[in-house]
């Protein structure tokens, strides 16, 4: 589990666009705390620090806020319109013992036996949903993938989990399978029919006659 | 062969305008990387097929490219040496409208190195400013 960082967070009163634009103006992140049946509470925090937290795949925060710190689990973290910069974080108040839902990163260790005999490796999940202990959320899952072989799959069940730790979806599901290599078209075959406009596509519904006579006469 | 769609409902279309941010196909959905557009406008039919086929030989066939974007925009333009008016022009070709932000090229099972290769060479096709993206894995 990655390292649990503390971040001091101000109370803000002003909601709304204007007011969330101008506080990212000024280097902060806008945010929101709930949960635990306390009241919601909209704070800012440094947008730095969040960054370099998410970028050490913190799952859990110690906030600091008006001299008192709460332990609260990233929910959502809503990014722009490039998915590059942080725009909003959601937090929800936790306690240390508590069993929660997170979503998980899979990163993959090794190279397929199966890739490199020619099989194409094909990820169908990048991150899995696992129920766990705040204290034990791992900060990704690395499953190691060298036996596979073409036609092999690596299966949720699979999964070398830490005890404690469960997946929460269906445990037959696939991970990443190894695929046969494909015989494609060879891109020669595929460029000689290149000259887009030579051919229209059909249409659609009932064409009028005067068109139709139109176009042939053209 | 350069994509158009199978069906269209009308031959010709208006020009339109590009307006905003993408604000879906944003992420890198499919594959482990992706090239991402950093201005909007038109991708012709042609230059999305000799981005897929430059990524696809710069692979050698390894990994698997997917390509994010479809021409669904027929253009129109006068012959050469005519006399304006008489009405629109035929559809000439086809083009993808994209706006700031669209992953507009995957690729999938090779390693970053080589996909950054491949899609640099796509970039270097695309007609706007591009970059190289990771997919996000968790939050």
């Amino acid at each position: 589990m990655a390292e649990t960082l503390t971040l001091k967070a101000e109370a803000r009163d002003q909601i709304g666009t204007r007011a969330a634009r101008a506080i990212r103006a000024a280097g902060r992140l806008p945010a929101i705390i709930y949960g635990h049946g306390e009241g919601v509470q909209t704070v800012t925090l440094e947008h730095h620090e969040v960054e370099v937290a998410l970028e050490h795949g913190a799952h859990t925060l110690h906030i600091e806020l008006a001299g008192k710190s709460q332990q609260c689990l990233i929910k959502d973290v809503q990014y722009d319109h490039m998915n590059a910069t942080p725009v909003h974080m959601d937090l929800t108040r936790v306690d240390l013992d508590e069993r929660v839902k997170v979503t998980v990163g899979i990163e993959l260790r090794g190279t397929p036996k199966g890739a490199t005999h020619g099989g194409l490796l094909d990820l169908h999940m990048s991150a899995i949903e696992l129920e766990c202990r705040v204290t034990d959320i791992p900060e990704v899952v690395r499953p190691i993938v060298t036996e596979l072989e073409v036609g092999d799959s690596l299966l949720v069940k699979d999964l070398d989990l830490p005890e404690g730790v469960n997946p929460t979806g269906d445990p037959n599901e696939r991970i990443v399978t190894i695929h046969a290599p494909v015989t494609a078209v060879s891109d020669d075959e595929a460029t000689e029919e290149s000259e887009d406009g030579g051919v229209e596509p059909e249409r659609i519904g009932r064409v009028r006659k005067d068109e139709e006579e139109g176009k042939s006469g053209s | 062969m350069a994509m158009m769609p199978k069906r269209v409902k009308w031959r010709k279309s208006q020009r339109g305008k590009i307006r905003g941010v993408a604000q879906r196909g944003n992420k890198v959905a499919f594959g482990e990387y992706g090239l991402q557009v950093l201005s909007g406008g038109w991708i012709t039919a042609r230059q999305i097929e000799a981005g897929r086929v430059a990524a696809t030989h710069f692979l050698r066939r390894e990994g698997r490219v997917y390509v994010r974007i479809f021409p669904h925009k027929p253009v129109s333009a006068k012959p050469l040496e005519t006399r304006m008016g008489k009405g629109k022009a035929e559809p000439a070709y086809w083009v993808a409208c994209v706006r700031e932000g669209a992953v507009i090229y995957e690729i999938g099972g090779v390693e970053e190195e080589i996909a950054r290769g491949a899609l640099m060479r796509v970039a270097n096709k695309m007609p706007y400013r591009c970059r190289f993206v990771k997919r996000r894995h968790g939050l």
